[in-house]
C-alpha cells in the first residue's frame, strides 16, 4: 500500500499539440525513447503498429491521431509512454514528455461540461488539474484505449465464443 | 467442519491424484471390456483404486464420492474374494465407468470451485442391486446374509458393553492406519477433531500432527495414541472413531484416572475391544493378551466373505495385504503456466542470441573474431539444446486422448447395438500439449462418425459377407515434422453417388462440370462443407449437419489438414495431418516495402521469378500468372495490405507459390531474406484481427515480422 501512497496524486504530463495532458502515474509502466514501429496493415489509423519491448510485443498508438489532431513528424524528442491498463500494455506515442507533477485533490476540477468544440479530445478527459498557472487535462486511459474499440474487440471475442459453443 | 482444515493445496493434490487414478481405471476397464471377465490383477487394481479414492475423499469429506467409491469397492471386494462366475461383464464395465464418470463430474465441480453436491444415491442403489444380483445365485450362504450392503457404515453394537452415562470415563485409544495411506497425520487430526466435541480433556501423541508432515509416517509406523477424558460412553466413542476407510484398527481401552494421568507409558486396560474382530476373536485375544502377545490376524477363509463383509472394517484388513504402491519419485508435476513461462524465456533467449551474434558492431572491418565465433558456436549449441529440452518437456503422448476415444467407441457402439473392436496404433506418439487440447474434439467427432455412420449394422455386415464385428482403428505416427492421426473403419465407406446427389441439391457443383469429372477426393471434400450430412436420420451422436465442417476448421486453426480416403464397401480413412508444435515454426522470411513477413516453410511450394509477359491481367483487377502451363492467382502483398514503397514491377520481385489443401496461390513479394526458426507470438488482442495474419515474431535484428496465415490468404 505504501507504494500507492507515494504515487498518490502524481501525474505524468506530456504535451500534445498545444495542450498538456496528465496521466495518473499508476498506469505508467515506463517511458522509452521512440523506436522503430512495425506497421500492421488494415488496422485503425491511430494504431501505428507493434514495437518490441525487450521481447514483449506491444501495440503503440499515436495520441495525436487518436485525438483527431494533425499527425506530427516523429523526432528524437518523441517518446513512447508504456501504460498498463487492466493488464493491457500499450505504448502511447507523444510529442514531448513534460514532467511528473503532483496535483492536490482540491486542484482537480471536473471536466467543464461546455463543449470546447473539440469533442473528440474531450471524451478522454475526465478532469482538469491546476498546477500553478497551468492547466493539465487529465486523461482517462481506459477510455483512451478502449472506448469504441474495446466494444469492437469484445464483440469479436463474443463472436468467437459463440462460434466456439456452436462447435 | 470441512472448511476448517481443508486447504487449497490439499484440494489440488486430491484432484490431481484422483484424476490420474481415474484415467488409469478407465484404461484398465476399457482394455478388458471385451474379455469374459476382469482378470485378477485388474480386479485388484480397481479395488485398490476405489479404495484410495474412497480414502482421500473421506479426508476431504466429500461424502457422496466416498459412498460411491465405497460401494464399487464392495463390488470388487466381492469379486476378488469369491470369484463368482456369473457376472454380467458388460454391465459391470458400465457400472465402473459410471462410477468413474460420477467422480470425475464431482471433481470437475470441485476444480471449478463449486461444491461436490452431486447425488450418487441412484447409482448407489443400482450398484446395490447389482451386487445383490451377482451375489445371489453365486453363493448359498446368501440366505444367512441379509441383503444389507452398507454395513461398514452401520455401527455394530452387539459386543459393546453398555456403560453408564454421565460419569467421567478415561480411555486410551490406539489407532492403526492402513499402511501406505497418504497424509496419515491429517486423518489423525480428523479423528482428534471429531473427538473434541465430546472430550473434556484430551492428549494425543505424536502431538505435532498439524505442523509436522513427517508425523504422518510416525503415525503409520507406531500408530496414533489418544488419551481421552469424557462423559460419553465407550459406545459413543466407537461411533465416532470407527475403523473406516483409512483406519485399519481401533483399539479402545477403558482406563482409570490414574492411568490417564500417567500418560502414554502404561497400558492398564481391562477390557480390550476391537471392532475389527468377532466376539470369539476378542475373547481369544483377551486370553492371548495376558500372555503378552499380539494375536495373529485371522486369515480370511475362502467362502466366508458374506460374514466377513458384514463386519465393519473388514475390508481394512484386506488393505493390509495390499502391496505398497510404487513411488513415482522420478516424476514431478509442474504447473503448466511455469512451463509456458520457461518456453517464452527460451524463445527470448534464442532471439537475443541472434541479436548478439548478428550485431552490426561485429561487421566493422578488421576485427579479429576467431575467439568470438568459437564462443558463439558453443552458446548456440547450448541454446538449441535448451530449446529441444523444453520442447520435449511439453510433449505429451497421445495415450490419454486415444483412451478417451476408446471410451466413446464403447459408449456409442453399446447404444447403437453395434459390436465394434477398437484398435490403437502408435498411441505413444508425442505431441505438444497445446495441440492435444485442440485435437481432442475433432477426433472425438471423427470417431463418433466412424462408429455411427461408418460401421454398418450387424445384419448389413453379415449380408455383405463381413465379420459381424466392426473395427475402428485409431493410429498415430510422426512423419516429416508432422503428426498423422488416422481414424479408420472397415464399414461401408462413403457413398460417392449420395454425396454427389446431395451436393447437386445444395447447388455445390460447378455448373458445366460433369459429375464424372470430380475425383473421389473432391467428392469427399464436400462432406467437410457446412450443413452437409448425408445421413437421413439424425441420431443422438451425429447427423445434425454440424460436424465435419467444424472438424475441418478446428484442424485448420492449428495448421493441420484433413484428408479423406474411402473405398466403397471397405471402409474409410480420415487422415489428420497436424504440426508437432505450435510455438516454434520453420519459416521463410520475406520483405515487402519496409515490412517483413514470415510464412511457414511447409506450405511453400516454390519460388519463381517471372516476367511481365507471363502475367495475365483480368479486367476486374485480378491477376494471375502462367508458370509451366499452370495458372496461379497472384496476390501482391504490398497492394493487399496497402503498404508503401513496394515493388510494382514483377521482374524486381519474387513469386512465392504456396499451397494449402490442393489450392494454390502466388504471393508477390519484394525480396526473400532467408529461412529461419521463428518463435510464434500472438498479435496483441488490442489490435483487431487482420485477415491473413496469424501472429508475429521477432527477428534476429530485434525487429518484428508478421506471420502470414497461408490458409487465410488462400481463402
Amino acid at each position: 500500500m505504501s507504494e500507492f501512497d507515494t504515487q498518490k496524486g502524481k501525474y505524468v504530463t506530456f504535451q500534445s499539440g498545444n495542450e498538456f495532458f496528465g496521466l495518473k502515474i499508476q498506469y505508467v509502466n515506463e517511458i522509452i525513447v521512440f523506436q522503430e514501429i512495425t506497421e500492421i496493415p488494415e488496422s485503425e489509423d491511430y494504431i501505428k503498429g507493434l514495437i518490441n519491448l525487450r521481447g514483449k510485443i506491444i501495440p503503440v498508438i499515436d495520441v495525436r491521431i487518436r485525438f483527431k489532431q494533425e499527425p506530427f513528424e516523429y523526432n528524437d524528442r518523441t517518446c513512447i509512454i508504456v501504460i498498463n491498463v487492466n493488464n493491457l500494455v500499450v505504448g502511447l506515442i507523444v510529442e514531448k514528455i513534460a514532467e511528473v507533477v503532483e496535483i492536490q485533490e482540491q486542484n482537480i476540477l471536473p471536466s467543464p461540461s461546455i463543449a470546447r468544440g473539440d469533442k473528440v479530445q474531450n471524451k478522454y478527459v475526465y478532469a482538469i488539474g491546476k498546477v500553478g498557472d497551468e492547466v493539465k487535462l487529465l486523461l482517462d486511459p481506459e477510455r483512451l484505449l478502449n472506448d469504441e474499440d474495446l466494444s469492437l474487440i469484445e464483440q469479436a471475442n463474443e463472436g468467437n465464443l459463440l462460434e466456439g459453443e456452436g462447435e | 467442519m470441512a472448511e476448517d482444515y481443508i486447504t487449497g493445496d490439499m484440494l489440488d493434490v486430491y484432484l490431481y491424484e484422483n484424476q490420474q487414478l481415474l484415467e488409469n481405471l478407465q484404461e484398465i476397464v476399457l482394455d478388458q471390456k471385451d474379455a469374459e471377465c476382469f482378470d485378477e490383477d485388474s480386479i485388484n487394481e480397481i479395488f485398490r483404486t476405489m479404495h484410495t479414492i474412497k480414502g482421500s475423499s473421506g479426508i476431504m469429506m466429500f461424502d457422496e464420492i466416498t459412498a460411491v467409491a465405497h460401494k464399487l469397492e464392495d463390488v470388487f471386494f466381492f469379486l476378488r474374494e469369491s470369484h463368482p462366475d456369473n457376472v454380467p461383464h458388460l454391465e459391470l464395465v458400465e457400472y465402473v465407468l459410471r462410477v468413474a464418470d460420477f467422480i470425475t463430474g464431482e471433481m470437475d465441480k470441485l476444480s471449478d470451485g463449486e461444491a461436490a453436491d452431486g447425488d450418487g444415491s441412484e447409482l448407489l442403489a443400482e450398484l446395490d442391486q447389482f451386487l445383490t444380483k451377482i451375489k445371489g445365485p453365486a453363493d448359498p450362504k446368501e440366505k444367512k446374509a441379509p441383503a444389507k450392503e452398507n454395513v461398514h457404515v452401520e455401527p455394530t453394537q452387539f459386543y459393546i458393553a453398555p456403560a453408564a452415562a454421565h460419569e467421567e470415563h478415561y480411555f486410551k485409544i490406539y489407532l492403526t492406519y492402513s499402511p501406505g495411506i497418504q497424509m496419515a497425520n491429517m486423518h489423525a487430526y480428523k479423528t482428534v477433531y471429531a473427538l473434541k466435541e465430546i472430550a473434556e480433556d484430551m492428549m494425543y501423541s505424536p502431538e505435532d500432527i498439524l505442523t509436522n508432515e513427517d508425523s504422518g509416517n510416525e503415525i503409520l509406523e507406531n500408530g496414533f495414541k489418544i488419551l481421552l477424558k469424557t462423559q460419553s460412553s465407550e459406545e459413543k466413542l466407537h461411533e465416532i472413531v470407527r475403523p473406516g476407510y483409512e483406519l485399519e484398527k481401533v483399539d479402545i481401552y477403558a482406563c482409570s484416572e490414574k492411568d490417564y494421568l500417567q500418560g502414554f507409558d502404561s497400558i492398564g486396560s481391562e477390557i480390550r475391544i476391537d471392532l475389527d474382530a468377532s466376539v470369539e476373536e476378542i475373547e481369544d485375544r483377551a486370553k492371548q493378551k495376558q500372555a503378552g502377545s499380539r494375536p495373529p490376524a485371522k486369515p480370511p477363509a475362502p467362502g466366508d466373505f458374506v460374514i466377513a463383509s458384514k463386519e465393519p472394517g473388514r475390508p481394512k484388513k484386506l488393505a493390509k495385504d495390499k502391496p505398497k504402491k510404487s513411488e513415482k519419485a522420478a516424476f514431478i508435476s509442474v504447473d503448466i503456466g511455469k512451463m509456458d513461462l520457461l518456453m517464452d524465456l527460451i524463445g527470448e533467449l534464442v532471439i537475443s542470441q541472434s541479436v548478439v551474434l548478428q550485431n552490426p558492431d561485429l561487421k566493422v572491418p578488421g576485427l579479429n573474431l576467431d575467439n568470438f565465433h568459437k564462443a558463439a558456436g558453443q552458446m548456440s549449441k547450448i541454446s538449441t539444446d535448451l530449446q529441444n529440452v523444453i520442447m520435449s518437456m511439453r510433449m505429451v503422448p497421445l495415450t490419454n486422448t486415444f483412451q478417451k476415444m476408446n471410451r466413446i467407441v464403447f459408449d456409442v457402439s453399446r447404444k447403437l447395438g453395434k459390436e465394434i473392436e477398437f484398435e490403437m496404433v502408435g498411441e505413444h506418439t508425442e505431441v505438444d500439449k497445446n495441440i492435444i487440447e485442440h485435437i481432442s474434439d475433432p477426433l472425438m467427432h471423427l470417431v463418433r462418425n466412424a462408429v455411427d455412420h461408418g460401421i454398418e449394422s450387424k445384419e448389413e455386415r453379415l449380408a455383405s459377407g463381413k465379420t459381424e464385428k466392426g473395427k475402428v482403428t485409431l493410429s498415430a505416427r510422426t512423419e516429416s515434422g508432422k503428426v498423422w492421426i488416422g481414424v479408420q473403419d472397415n464399414g461401408k465407406g462413403l457413398d460417392r453417388e449420395k454425396i454427389l446427389a446431395k451436393a447437386r441439391k445444395q447447388g455445390l457443383l460447378e455448373p458445366g462440370k460433369p459429375e464424372s469429372a470430380y475425383s473421389d477426393k473432391e467428392v469427399y471434400q464436400f462432406i467437410t462443407l457446412p450443413g452437409f450430412s448425408t445421413n437421413e436420420q439424425v441420431t443422438e451422436y451425429s447427423g445434425r449437419g454440424v460436424g465435419m465442417d467444424v472438424v475441418v476448421s478446428n484442424i485448420q486453426a492449428i495448421g493441420g489438414t484433413l484428408e479423406i480416403e474411402s473405398t466403397p464397401g471397405q471402409g474409410s480413412l480420415m487422415n489428420l495431418k497436424i504440426p508437432l508444435t505450435l510455438a516454434i515454426i520453420d519459416g521463410i522470411v520475406m520483405e515487402v516495402g519496409a515490412s517483413s513477413f514470415v510464412i511457414e516453410t511447409g506450405v511453400v511450394k516454390e519460388f519463381v521469378s517471372v516476367t511481365e509477359k507471363k502475367m495475365i491481367h483480368e479486367p476486374n483487377g485480378e491477376e494471375s500468372v502462367m508458370i509451366r502451363g499452370e495458372c496461379y492467382p497472384v496476390l501482391r502483398l504490398g497492394r493487399w495490405y496497402h503498404l508503401r514503397n513496394y515493388n510494382a514491377k514483377v521482374e524486381d520481385g519474387m513469386m512465392v507459390i504456396i499451397e494449402v489443401e490442393k489450392k494454390s496461390l502466388c504471393l508477390f513479394v519484394d525480396r526473400l531474406i532467408g529461412k529461419q526458426e521463428i518463435v510464434v507470438k500472438p498479435i496483441p488482442d488490442y489490435v483487431k484481427k487482420v485477415k491473413g495474419l496469424s501472429g508475429c515474431t521477432q527477428l534476429g535484428d530485434g525487429s518484428i515480422a508478421l506471420i502470414l496465415d497461408a490458409a487465410g490468404l488462400i481463402e
